[in-house]
């Protein structure tokens, strides 16, 4: 055994003490830290404090659990209140057929007086718009679920919407 | 010499109220405290130099018990997860405390259990010398000089403590005491 490396309670060590200066110095010094005694108070604030600190949490924990089942219930009652209905009952919607012409585009001719000369293009207007030939529309409507909203579809006779 | 396995009818005591604790009793949390305060306070104290700090740094490592009451297997373990808990909060009081530059006033002194009051205060002196001189020392090698030389714990229990080989920890002691010794000497040769 050497001096760093005893143990206090081992035979050998109170061997050691009896003739090593240095260790029973240490020991002494050990000794008086072990023995500096801590008044029963400061065991009782400790003890005080902590089962204050756990109450406060458990408060905590109940409050918390409780907010978490009352938003729980809240979302519940939007989901069957609102989403439920809906999903079990889609409302489709309906379609009124109606026939309207469509607006005559082009046919009078402008005067020939009116008409400028464009340098650049070369062409008047009358010949570069194109003439489009008159056809009744279907009018399709479908009315849903929110009144401010309407589709309306434009067909034309071959079918073709526009 | 602290020994972490308890007595039969102790540790049939304390089973039963590591039981009733677990399901929230809180008279039967209060008495494990009872049975463990010294322990962890006296380290704690040890370890900080501080009472106001010790009693802090005792009260977390309460609380984490109860937070870890239901993942602690049995009664024996609980000195031992104590301490490494107690140790580990001492730690970290002690690198915030480094981080933020400052030391704490020095709270009511424990008293001395010497009933002459001439070596009650020889006493309490060397006790102060002892733990200025601990504070000089590296968290690792102060902890393990606490808990082998203060607490008495023997040198496998305080490797398991703090997680090191036995080999580690008697060279961390054998480090520690040199320099204990050369503070107290230089104290005692400058103030005498």
């Amino acid at each position: 055994m050497n001096c760093s490396d005893w143990e206090q309670d081992s035979a050998e060590f109170a061997e050691h003490l009896k003739v090593c200066e240095d260790c029973r110095e240490f020991e002494r010094n050990a000794a008086a830290l072990r023995e500096l005694t801590i008044a029963p108070v400061a065991f009782a604030a400790v003890r005080q404090r902590v089962l204050s600190e756990i109450q406060v949490r458990k408060r905590q924990a109940v409050w918390w659990t409780w907010s978490a089942v009352a938003a729980a219930a809240c979302i519940a009652i939007v989901c069957v209140s609102y989403v439920l209905p809906r999903l079990q009952n889609p409302t489709s919607p309906t379609a009124v057929v109606a026939k309207m012409d469509a607006p005559k585009i082009g046919l009078t001719p402008k005067p020939v007086a009116h008409r400028v000369r464009h340098k650049s293009s070369g062409r008047s207007l009358a010949q570069a718009a194109p003439v489009r030939k008159t056809e009744p529309l279907a009018v399709v409507k479908m009315l849903t679920d929110d009144p401010n909203v309407i589709i309306i579809w434009l067909v034309d006779q071959k079918g073709d919407s526009l | 010499m602290a020994d972490f396995r308890l007595k039969a009818e102790d540790a049939g005591q304390s089973a039963g109220l590591l039981d009733r604790a677990k399901t929230g009793d809180l008279d039967a949390f209060d008495q494990l405290m009872r049975a463990n305060e010294k322990q962890v306070l006296g380290t704690a104290l040890r370890l900080l130099g501080n009472l106001a700090d010790a009693q802090d740094a005792a009260q977390e490592a309460f609380l984490r018990l109860y937070k870890s009451l239901n993942r602690l297997p049995d009664v024996q373990g609980i000195k031992a997860w104590l301490y490494r808990v107690t140790v580990n909060v001492c730690n970290d009081m002690h690198r915030a405390r480094r981080r933020r530059g400052w030391e704490p006033l020095s709270g009511p002194e424990p008293a001395s259990s010497q009933p002459d009051p001439e070596l009650a205060w020889a006493h309490q002196e060397r006790g102060r010398l002892v733990e200025m001189a601990l504070k000089t020392l590296p968290e690792k090698e102060r902890a393990a000089v606490v808990l082998r030389d203060m607490q008495g714990l023997s040198t496998r229990e305080v490797a398991g403590i703090l997680g090191s080989s036995e080999v580690t920890v008697r060279s961390q002691i054998s480090v520690a005491r040199g320099k204990l010794k050369k503070f107290t000497d230089r104290y005692l040769r400058k103030h005498l």
